[in-house]
């Protein structure tokens, strides 16, 4: 028999992360293949489980706000990939409507983000404000990298966060590079977590490539925050394998330092220790890698065969 | 000359927003202070942001608003532009309708990014999913010595970028009507507040005091009819525009003195029409003459209505220096009524 025992959780999440990568690869392939143009994709290759693992800490009603690698979020917090990869071929049917690299879906609570490094932190800021006023328990998370800790928009979010108790999260996937920098280069604290005491806000450390612990770490903020204490910054430690944005062969790292992450793949980790645990066969990996090669084959068919905007439209959707 | 002496040179006159006897003749901060409280009153999603505005309001804007409404709604925020602005743009994304206050307009500078790039664009990229109600609360203008980073006027950057609106009142009822407007707009819109204003006082009819009254963006007001020249000015300059075409009466030229009230949306035809009138136009500013405002209101009058111009358009703002804190030297760069007038009998012998 046998179906992949997606009713696991841990199952669930090795699917989001798989189905991430396929979605992702999908569209670096169109951009290969000159299909699409414009802006290089920039994936998530090898950090799928930060977003896998803080979106199933999340619930309904929780906004997450999005970096430019915002994809990952997207496809984890149940967005359909064909209109995910609709609106990365600029087309009609994507959730934007063809206007954005950053994928929004306001009804699943992803507002897509990231066209200016550390813009989506305040933001975030303001949606945990809003819920708080509301007298709501939802809370807001911000994604943002490395190189967005060093913005003055991540600074005076943390201060505002901290004095006005937001429900929110602070959750710093870092990735080791701000495009060609190392965070050796860009960052002389200890760690990006460790400035939380600064702020006066808890500070969490988690690997970012063990799904399990990045989703304990957001749940334990998710709660705090919905006990109305307040916010908490997580940084998650995690490698970019596929560089800034798909074309960039990454050069400009030390020799060995890229293959030596691709065996902390976090998708790999997960699938053998399901493995040894007795909990996914190889027959039900292959099976689970099937179907999502057939879903998204056919997201990619839907978005190839969604009609661009029309001209006219370019001027629609300004005002209010 | 007599120049208009209605107006603060003081800096900072702070006190209580509406004392009994503005009944009468409101304050122009009196006026935008009733406004909010009457909005806020109506609709529980509204708030406030920005420095001071809870316990010493430094312009006497939100006076008594704490105390009705609480420091919930009436929120302090430390000296974080960024993340204020931004966490309206969140708040007004989450369904709340945050109005913010910067001490001084000129400190939007350091969160534009906020604003052009995301208040204003978060509808357009997300498809309309999103709509960004807020106002931003901006003192504005030169005058009173508070040197060259509190003195500008600094819409044209604003009218220049997509998805902004932008309010100039320049009475206590436009200060009401326009704030009212802005606070029911469900796009971000700037208010602009010159500082010479606050505490001027005004004559208003009765519908002043009727909470649903609102002044419509985009439609200018002509605020003195004439028959040779169109002057179109805003703010303090307005009133000067005013007094020197009451003077110029006295010489035979008669002046036409448009208020555009909101520059985004900007109301074309009015000013249009008027030129088709009068064949001459001056516009007057206290904006940077380079890509400023005033070359605007004239390439949208000369591209519908070249055929009408007895002469050339001219300008009047400042040069393109910054607004000096020396007083002598302030006056040097700003228009004033001498020169509005200089320029208005270079038009009629033009």
């Amino acid at each position: 028999m046998t179906t992949a025992p997606l009713s696991d959780e841990r199952v669930a999440l090795l699917r989001t992360m798989m189905l991430i990568r396929a979605v992702e690869n999908a569209w670096a392939e169109a951009y290969f293949a000159e299909e699409i143009t414009g802006i290089p994709p920039s994936l998530s290759t090898g950090q799928e489980a930060v977003a896998a693992g803080a979106c199933a800490a999340l619930a309904d009603g929780d906004f997450v706000f999005t970096t430019h690698r915002g994809q990952a979020p997207q496809i984890a917090r149940g967005l359909d990939p064909r209109r995910v990869l609709a609106e990365l071929y600029c087309r009609r049917d994507g959730y934007n409507k063809g206007k954005s690299y950053h994928v929004t879906d306001v009804s699943r609570g992803v507002i897509g983000m990231g066209g200016v490094v550390p813009a989506q932190i305040p933001i975030a800021g303001g949606m945990a404000l809003a819920q708080k006023l509301r007298g709501s328990d939802r809370v807001s998370l911000a994604f943002f990298g490395d190189g967005a800790s060093n913005e003055g928009a991540f600074h005076e979010t943390a201060n505002l966060a901290a004095m006005w108790t937001l429900p929110l999260i602070l959750l710093c996937e870092n990735n080791g590079y701000c495009i060609t920098q190392s965070v050796s280069e860009a960052i002389k604290a200890p760690s990006i977590a460790s400035r939380a005491a600064a702020y006066g806000l808890p500070g969490l450390y988690v690997d970012g490539n063990d799904v399990l612990a990045v989703r304990d770490a957001v749940a334990e903020a998710v709660a705090h925050a919905r006990a109305g204490k307040g916010a908490t910054l997580i940084e998650a430690r995690t490698e970019r394998l596929a560089g800034h944005l798909c074309h960039d062969r990454q050069g400009y790292r030390p020799a060995g330092e890229v293959d030596a992450a691709w065996r902390g793949c976090p998708i790999e980790r997960l699938r053998s220790a399901l493995q040894e645990a007795g909990i996914l066969d190889a027959d039900a990996h292959a099976r689970l890698q099937a179907g999502i090669a057939a879903q998204v084959a056919d997201a990619v068919a839907f978005a190839r065969a969604s009609p661009f905007p029309a001209s006219h439209e370019a001027f629609e959707d300004l005002w209010a | 000359m007599k120049e208009t002496a209605m107006f603060d040179d003081r800096l900072f006159r702070p006190g209580a927003a509406a004392s009994a006897d503005e009944r009468e003749r409101p304050s122009f901060r009196a006026a935008l202070n009733a406004a909010m409280r009457e909005e806020m009153r109506r609709d529980p999603t509204i708030f406030q942001m920005g420095e001071d505005i809870a316990l010493a309001s430094p312009f006497g804007v939100t006076s008594g608003l704490a105390a009705e409404f609480g420091r919930e709604r009436i929120r302090d925020a430390p000296c974080s532009e960024v993340a204020v602005l931004g966490a309206a743009v969140g708040a007004a994304i989450g369904g709340m309708r945050p109005i913010v206050e910067f001490q001084f307009g000129d400190f939007l500078s350091v969160a534009v990014d906020q604003l052009t790039h995301q208040a204003a664009m978060l509808r357009y990229l997300t498809g309309g999913q999103v709509k960004v109600p807020l106002v931003l609360r901006l003192p504005c203008g030169a005058g009173q010595g508070a040197g060259s980073q509190h003195s500008q006027s600094l819409y044209s950057w604003f009218v220049h970028a997509p998805g902004i609106k932008v309010a100039l009142p320049a009475t206590a009822l436009d200060a009401k009507g326009l704030m009212k407007t802005a606070i029911r707009d469900d796009n971000p819109v700037l208010v602009f507040e010159h500082k010479q204003l606050y505490r001027s006082r005004w004559p208003v009819p009765a519908e002043y005091a009727d909470p649903d009254f609102v002044i419509p963006f985009g439609q200018a007001a002509i605020r003195r009819a004439g028959r040779d020249v169109t002057v179109v000015a805003t703010l303090t300059l307005l009133h000067h525009a005013l007094a020197v075409a009451e003077a110029l009466a006295d010489e035979g030229i008669s002046v036409e003195v448009i208020d555009p009230r909101t520059l985004v949306p900007f109301d074309t035809e009015t000013v249009v029409q008027s030129v088709r009138r009068t064949g001459r136009l001056l516009v007057v500013d206290e904006a940077y003459l380079p890509c400023g405002i005033q070359a605007e209101v004239i390439a949208l009058v000369v591209e519908r209505a070249f055929d009408a111009l007895k002469t050339a358009p001219r300008r009047l703002g400042n040069p393109g220096v910054p607004v000096p804190f020396a007083p002598p030297l302030e006056a040097a760069v700003i228009p004033d009524g001498r020169r509005i007038a200089e320029v208005i009998r270079a038009l009629m012998n033009g």
